[in-house]
């Protein structure tokens, strides 16, 4: 006998999807206004009445879109602000080795990059993090001295995000040990609070505490730059909410892996180093990635504060007398820069998910 | 032979923990001690008696009476005002908003699903700062001068404020905060009342349309009887500016709307989750029963959805309080932007800073303790009635 032929696939109704019921039939006569209208006004700014890069300033005056010129004239200045224009070079490296290092840590956490481990990646935090500061101010082996007020841009960004991210963290596994852990109810309650306070207010306070407040913690006489204060405040905030995330990971944890651990014979310390940390840690990597990406995108909070991060140098650069009218231009940069990175973080989260399920299953 | 159960061991005393928090004292004693030497060092000695001082600023907006030759602790509280005024309305539209996108993202029609990803995405990944500064751009550069405002009825908008018709204001309205909250209590009571019929005799009785009337009703009544003064006025356009009515400053709007479409991008998602998790099972068994597609969503999907959707609610919420305090950055004056402008004026950066970090710990930890209770007793009462 002739088996039946399978039968046909299923014809995707068009008519059906779009407009399936009445509301459906709303959703998408109203989502589609939307997209046309959207898409057009932005079309239309960014390329119909837009001026090309190649054609002069002075083109720009009568346009209604955008003039992509204002790139050519001024990205150099949206990127590294004030610094010496001869000295570029150096905030350049600066935020490509932060970038490479930064892309590094992403690639390792999904599993990719397998030959470099964790201890060349420590490591290299170590040697760069000096290094960063070191080329940034210069004053050594012939590099021009540069005052912190100048540092500004992609530089400052990065340093606000990348490096404040990586000194936070190991506060944030510390407290998330402490406020996880029996042994020393005392440090527990004192890493709660912390936590709790900390995450209980908004950035922008914690913030104005490290510009205003921490300069006159110091003994009199000496002095702190609002960049290095900011740095310490962000260390201080971020830190809570990855110890919440780890905390997240430590209890998800059953109560056989520390028992299992105890009748090895290990000790507190070893328990947590060697089995308890290290599935944590690998557990709450979706939730940290998570608070990155939040961390990474609110430094930008720093213009509140007068330090010029990328943000605010691209506010700079149209606060000219004459510039005024490429505020979006300018923007648009800014925009396009984070919605490039955090497109690359978001992958990583994602893959990570996709990972955890795949070994859940 | 029986054992008795092994005596509970004895917790050793935390020395350890004692020795950190003596050391984090200290501290703490010779951080202070630096703190007094440099106020004093600037001629300021470290205190809360400026609170009494003449404040010199003016406010943006106020909802309470505030003038410049009123005082700090006034500034402070017109500030904090503003601060709750924003994070309400934040809260309404950013639920509206996602709760919304959350609906379109799992709709069948594919043009709504791709706007849904794409708004989430964007919103996503941009710092809210700079939405904010985008779109205080295109507000300023928008938006008519107020001469050629946009009109709708009574309100108007201009590149400076939205205007609209308001009671004109009187100390004695305060009193109809007590019907307000009686009617609200009354409506409380009926609703329970109108439950409780429905759950011994299946009858139902009318619960939104009795609830409003109270709500809106009972102040009414009671302006009425009290001769509370209720006069209405209009914002008409004078020789350079509209008068009377109420009027809220385009910084507000903005800042409103960085929060709801940022905030509801997240909650868009949260919402987009919840509905993904419940099994489709669960809808296909309760159309097999024969529920019709209404009561499918009102009774199987609705309250499985909430119960997943909640919890990472009331943490958006919570976030979207503390974030109120970008407003700083476009100068609408919140609390924070309150307190950095006396921060400038009087060089206290200790005192301000303790007392705004409390304010706002003091509203999200009001905020998260109000709404998770809600959530315990919703928890509760679906319990209950589901067996």
């Amino acid at each position: 006998m002739i088996p039946a032929a399978p039968p046909p696939e299923q014809r995707r109704d068009l008519l059906r999807q779009w407009a399936g019921t009445p509301v459906t039939a709303l959703v998408s006569a109203l989502s589609a206004a939307l997209a046309v209208w959207v898409a057009s006004a932005v079309l239309d700014w960014a390329l119909v009445s837009a001026v090309s890069p190649l054609r002069p300033m002075e083109a720009c005056a009568e346009a209604a879109g955008a003039c992509w010129r204002f790139y050519v004239e001024k990205s150099r200045f949206m990127l590294f602000g004030t610094y010496p224009y001869a000295e570029h070079w150096r905030p350049a490296l600066v935020s490509v080795l932060l970038l490479a290092l930064s892309g590094m840590v992403g690639l390792r956490i999904t599993g990719r990059l397998g030959g470099v481990g964790p201890r060349v990646l420590l490591a290299l935090w170590v040697l760069v993090i000096p290094l960063v500061f070191a080329l940034m101010g210069g004053g050594w082996s012939g590099l021009a001295p540069v005052d912190m007020s100048r540092w500004n841009g992609m530089p400052v960004l990065l340093i606000l995000s990348v490096i404040a991210i990586a000194l936070a963290f190991p506060l944030g596994v510390a407290l998330a040990v402490l406020r996880y852990q029996g042994r020393w109810p005392v440090l527990r309650r004192v890493a709660v609070v912390y936590i709790e306070a900390m995450r209980g207010v908004p950035m922008v306070t914690v913030l104005f505490v490290g510009v205003f407040v921490l300069p006159l913690t110091l003994p009199p006489g000496t002095r702190i730059s609002p960049v290095m204060a900011t740095l310490i405040a962000l260390i201080f905030f971020h830190a809570s909410y990855f110890a919440e995330d780890v905390r997240g990971g430590l209890q998800s944890l059953p109560a056989s892996q520390t028992e299992a651990a105890a009748s090895l014979g290990l000790s507190w310390g070893q328990t947590m180093r060697l089995v308890l940390l290290p599935q944590a840690l690998s557990r709450s990597l979706p939730a940290l990635v998570n608070s990155v990406i939040g961390a990474y995108k609110d430094t930008s909070l720093v213009v509140v504060l007068g330090i010029h991060d990328l943000t605010s140098t691209a506010r700079m650069a149209f606060s000219e007398p004459g510039w005024g009218q490429y505020a979006l231009e300018a923007y648009a940069f800014v925009g396009m820069w984070f919605l490039l990175s955090c497109a690359f973080l978001s992958w990583v989260g994602r893959d990570l998910h996709r990972q955890q399920s795949a070994r859940s299953r | 032979m029986q054992h008795s159960p092994p005596p509970a061991a004895r917790k050793p005393p935390d020395r350890l923990g004692t020795v950190v928090v003596a050391l984090i004292l200290l501290a703490l004693a010779v951080l202070g001690a630096n703190i007094w030497l440099n106020m004093r060092g600037a001629g300021v000695t470290p205190g809360f008696g400026f609170l009494a001082q003449t404040a010199g600023f003016d406010l943006s907006e106020n909802l309470i009476p505030y003038a410049a030759k009123d005082s700090y602790a006034r500034a402070i509280l017109a500030g904090l005002l503003n601060t709750v005024l924003l994070a309400l309305a934040g809260l309404v539209l950013a639920t509206v908003v996602g709760v919304l996108m959350g609906l379109v993202s799992v709709s069948p029609s594919p043009a709504g699903r791709v706007v849904a990803l794409l708004y989430v995405e964007l919103f996503r990944n941009l710092p809210k700062i700079l939405v904010l500064l985008v779109l205080y751009v295109l507000a300023v550069r928008g938006l008519p001068p107020v001469r050629e405002a946009l009109s709708l009825g009574p309100f108007h908008l201009s590149n400076r404020s939205i205007y609209m018709p308001m009671f004109e204001p009187d100390p004695s309205q305060i009193w109809l905060l007590l019907p307000l909250v009686a009617g609200a209590l009354a409506a409380f009571w009926w609703g329970r009342r109108a439950r409780r019929i429905k759950w011994e005799t299946g009858r139902e009785l009318p619960v939104m349309p009795v609830a409003v009337a109270l709500l809106l009703g009972l102040p009414m009544a009671f302006a009425l009887l009290a001769d509370v003064p209720l006069v209405p006025t209009i914002p008409a356009f004078e020789r350079f500016d509209f008068a009377g009515g109420a009027r809220l400053s385009v910084q507000f709007l903005v800042v409103l709307l960085t929060l709801g479409l940022y905030h509801g991008a997240q909650i868009a998602e949260v919402v987009r989750g919840g509905i993904l998790a419940v099994p489709t099972g669960q809808v296909e068994a309760a159309r097999a029963l024969g529920l019709t597609p209404r009561h499918v969503t009102r009774f199987v999907v609705l309250p499985q959805v909430l119960r997943i959707v909640i919890p990472p609610m009331i943490n958006q919420y919570v976030n979207l309080i503390k974030n109120t305090s970008v407003a700083i950055v476009v100068g609408y004056s919140d609390l924070m932007s309150v307190s950095g402008t006396i921060i400038n004026q009087t060089f206290r950066p200790l005192e301000m800073m303790l007392i705004t970090m409390a304010l706002y710990l003091g509203l999200s930890l009001l905020a998260s303790s109000v709404m998770n209770r809600l959530n315990e007793a919703l928890r509760a009462r679906s319990a209950r009635s589901a067996p």
